[in-house]
């Protein structure tokens, strides 16, 4: 008995921890109800047949029945493997280029590889449809060859993966200790064998991280595909078609699952790999200077010049042609894409609603986010809820945009869910942004909290202050830089993603990116090209006032930060 | 009910397998200044959180000013705690930190601005107010922190190695400033240190901590001159140790020499014992055949250290070299030098014995 009890000892709660409570339980339901169970309606669905019957795996019996449904997981997995091979080197040696060498221009180089993010994945396939595609500039050069299909859908899933890999890759390579290459230079050891021993191990986890990012992003995009893939199917088309266009919910379900099961395992893959990283680096380790050496220099600024102006023609020649009065019969300049194709088509609500759906995540996301963050990692008790959230925080990036959409669509979608009056509203669609880009948000949050000491809150309680207003008067204005990373990232993401929300937009909520797949498939391949410069110009210009934001806060907050 | 102030009763606290407290009691007297001694995992700091509520003891109970506060959280206790980090809000300026907690308690603006004020100026820092926390040395950043602990008057007052990030100087300077500070106020004040320098010179009385134990509380001078166990001799201050075995009433033997000192009559005749004087307590001037416990030593090393010297040297007859510090005055006498032999002497009152563990 005095044995038990001698374990079991517990403070009483504090009123104030109630609350930090009662929001922790409100926040942990949201996150079930917009992220479980999503999810685990699509599990049941793929066991039910149309009428909702039970039939266990019958649906996938049948799917992997249907030779051309198949197909799509052999498309899915060589398309995305070979994207993988092609970008991580490519990126690789750019990340080199900006981090080892006394290479010119490296700030501008850099903006320019990483501008892809700014743009909605389609934005690459409509372009190289301008260049290569029935009509396009340079179409002699493939020779009778098709860019429809497997060429353009890889190329493409390059162009867009390219800076993910390339921020993975610069991180991991400014992470190696400068003395390990002092030594083997005492030790005179030839450049080559420095970096087959020295730099590719150091940067190992980071070209693992980086190759399941990629591989991840090109498994689960569905605009690519579908603008540039003629009859090429992959699993998120075909998820889609099944949906949308055939209504079988099951054997959408059931494609879901299966595109789900490797993004989960690179996922979980992924996360072991990082965790080991972490204890690569100690705090004594030295960062690497790089010297100059002028042919190497030559070659790595011609290298990267050359990757930049072909990641430019590609940007460029979407908002070109959607400047082209009449591709490719009249080569005049025109405003009339944006005019007649996007105005007076009664498009431009779509760009609105995009906006719009930027704001609120950017606000109220961010918000919600860090909240959560701050209440898992600074306040005390209800452990085991605690250690659920954060394993829910992290899930989403686990989870392609397609089968979380779908998660949506069949769990929203019935008239009986409480919750059935946010389908087809704004809400369900900032609500499932902020889900889909929860993860790398929620770990944004969270280690800027753990760079601010826990000492806060204990003095803070012996003062007997709350927690919340030590949360608003000191950690919100600490964290705000990082607040802002977090707010800008789902300001951007919102803008350009197709996968999710393609599924969820009714008549009154279209957005940008969702129009560009409909004027596409329309024909008017024109006006796509305008919207996706648009959301370009847009997501450039959200970027800019968050740098101007930044910089003034930084001015205004420069007194007490590090004087 | 009884007068101490904070009544610690049979602490224990585990983590894991792990003891970190091992039936810790203790009282705290009003107003007094006590010092948490021992080397790191002693235990000291998870004993000054379980007061302040941020850890929970396993077992045990916790009386502060008459009221049980064993399960309270730190929210529903009353005291003021400094880190060593001093935690000041960076964002916020020097007199909003230490308004920080007197904003909660409503009191009005031009009342509040009074006490920031005669809290900076108890602090010595009076002009400091519209300054951020990162214009400040570290001394000073220290001495905001305790204007900010105070600010509320609580009743209890924790400092949780608060020299610990400064340098030396500083360290000396600011140690005689809180303790001034303390005895003006009048809080009552606990101080976790493993610097034993600065436990002597503030505490009223120093609990030294040996893995999750107390092994002695006490004033600075008994602690000092009447170590309780070997562990507190070795810990505070240095220290000769020798492996004696009790020869008679008042009479141990250390190897072939014999010291004449009190003996606890409990020690049987032949028992194994541990002999301990301080390098201090040894005499060389006057010194001759007949002074008790006198014997003569061979000089082995000599450390010159400011004011005083320290000198190593060899009984006949002991395996372990022994030091002893002499003054300048007695260097410049007797100016020992290695290979040089010495009479030196121990008076009795100052050799302690104890059981050999």
């Amino acid at each position: 008995m005095s044995a038990i009890l001698a374990g079991g000892m517990k403070q009483s709660v504090h009123w104030s921890d109630r609350v930090a409570h009662a929001l922790l339980v409100v926040a942990g339901v949201a996150l079930a109800v917009f992220l479980l169970a999503p999810l685990a309606t699509i599990l049941v669905k793929s066991a039910q047949d149309r009428a909702g019957e039970w039939v266990g795996l019958l649906n996938f019996a049948d799917y992997f029945r249907t030779p051309a449904l198949e197909r799509s997981i052999w498309n899915s997995a060589w398309i995305s493997t070979l994207v993988t091979a092609i970008t991580i080197p490519l990126a690789f040696i750019f990340a080199y280029a900006l981090t080892r060498s006394c290479m010119r221009f490296k700030t501008l180089l850099r903006n320019v590889a990483l501008v892809p993010i700014l743009a909605p994945s389609l934005l690459a396939a409509i372009s190289f449809i301008f260049w290569f595609g029935n009509q396009g500039l340079l179409k002699a050069l493939l020779g009778g060859n098709q860019i429809y299909g497997a060429p353009g859908i890889v190329i493409s899933l390059v162009f867009a993966t390219f800076p993910h890999a390339l921020m993975i890759l610069v991180t991991a390579l400014s992470l190696t200790d400068a003395r390990l290459s002092e030594a083997a230079d005492a030790l005179g050891t030839s450049a080559s064998r420095k970096f087959w021993t020295i730099t590719v191990p150091g940067a190992k986890y980071g070209l693992l991280s980086a190759a399941m990012v990629v591989f991840t992003y090109a498994i689960s995009d569905f605009g690519i595909p579908k603008v540039i893939g003629g009859n090429f199917n992959m699993l998120a088309t075909d998820i889609f078609k099944l949906v949308i266009g055939q209504q079988d919910f099951s054997k959408g379900a059931v494609v879901g699952i299966i595109l789900l099961v490797p993004v989960a395992v690179t996922y979980v893959a992924d996360r072991w790999v990082q965790k080991r990283q972490s204890a690569l680096l100690s705090a004594r380790s030295v960062p690497y200077v790089p010297r100059r050496s002028p042919g190497f220099d030559w070659a790595m600024t011609a290298y990267c010049v050359a990757i930049s102006l072909l990641l430019l023609a590609v940007l460029l020649m979407a908002v070109y042609a959607s400047f082209i009065k009449l591709w490719p019969y009249n080569f005049s300049m025109s405003l009339d894409h944006y005019r007649m194709g996007l105005v007076e088509a009664g498009m431009f609500g779509a760009y609105v609603n995009s906006v719009t759906l930027g704001f609120w995540c950017a606000t109220l996301g961010a918000a919600f986010i860090f909240g959560v963050a701050y209440l898992l990692e600074k306040t005390r008790g209800l452990d085991t809820w605690r250690g659920f959230m954060r394993l829910m925080a992290v899930l989403p990036m686990g989870v392609p945009g397609m089968v979380l959409g779908l998660g949506y669509i069949l769990f929203f979608v019935e008239a009986s869910n409480p919750l059935h009056f946010i389908y087809g509203s704004m809400a369900i669609l900032v609500v499932n942004t902020v889900v889909h880009y929860y993860t790398s948000s929620h770990l944004t949050a969270v280690t800027a909290l753990k760079q601010i000491d826990n000492e806060f809150e204990y003095v803070s309680a012996s003062l007997k202050v709350p927690f919340w207003r030590t949360f608003l008067r000191v950690t919100v204005p600490v964290c705000m830089p990082s607040m802002l990373d977090v707010s800008r990232y789902l300001f951007v993401n919102a803008m350009t993603t197709v996968s999710a929300v393609v599924f969820l937009y009714s008549p009154n909520t279209t957005l940008a990116s969702v129009a560009i797949v409909n004027l596409d498939e329309a024909g008017d391949i024109g006006a796509a090209a305008a919207m996706a410069t648009l959301i370009v110009v847009t997501s450039s210009f959200v970027c800019l006032v968050y740098y101007f934001l930044q910089a003034w806060l930084d001015r205004r907050t420069q007194s007490w930060r590090n004087a | 009910m009884s007068a101490e102030f904070l009544e610690l009763r049979n602490i224990r606290k585990e983590f894991g397998s792990f003891v970190a407290l091992k039936d810790v009691s203790l009282g705290v007297h009003k107003g007094e200044l006590i010092c948490f001694l021992g080397p790191s995992g002693c235990g000291k700091t998870t004993l000054l959180r379980i007061i302040a509520g941020l850890e929970v003891q396993s077992a045990g109970t916790i009386v502060q000013a008459g009221r049980d506060i064993s399960r309270l959280p730190p929210m529903g206790r009353d005291y003021g705690i400094v880190f060593q980090s001093y935690a000041l809000f960076p964002n916020l300026t020097v007199a909003e930190n230490v308004a920080y907690g007197l904003v909660n308690r409503k009191m009005p603006r031009v009342e509040r601005e009074a006490r920031v004020k005669e809290l900076l100026a108890l602090v010595g820092m009076p002009d400091a107010g519209p300054k951020f926390p990162s214009q400040l040395s570290g001394g000073q950043q220290q001495r905001v922190a305790i204007a900010r602990a105070l600010a509320t008057s609580p009743g209890l007052l924790l400092l949780d190695e608060p020299l610990s990030a400064l340098d030396a100087r500083v360290r000396v300077r600011l140690r005689g400033e809180i303790r001034s500070l303390q005895q003006r106020v009048g809080i009552t004040t606990i101080l976790v240190t493993h610097d034993q320098e600065e436990a002597l010179s503030m505490a009223d009385r120093i609990v030294v901590m040996k893995d999750g134990n107390i092994e002695q509380i006490g004033t600075p001078a008994e602690v000092y001159g009447r170590p309780a166990t070997p562990f507190v001799a070795d810990f505070v201050g240095k220290t000769n140790l020798l492996p004696a075995t009790r020869s008679g009433s008042d009479r141990v033997q250390v190897g072939e020499q014999r010291f004449e000192c009190p003996v606890a009559d409990e020690l049987a005749n032949g028992a194994a014992l541990r002999l301990f004087f301080r390098p201090e307590d040894v005499t060389v001037r006057g010194v001759n055949g007949a002074t008790p416990n006198s014997a003569a030593a061979v000089v082995e090393k000599v450390e010159f250290l400011g004011a005083y010297s320290r000198i190593t040297f060899r009984l006949n007859g002991i395996d372990q070299p022994l030091t002893a510090d002499l003054s300048l005055n007695d260097m410049a006498e007797f100016h020992p030098k290695p290979g040089d032999t010495l009479r030196v002497a121990v008076p009795p009152d100052r050799l302690r014995v104890f059981e050999a563990a």
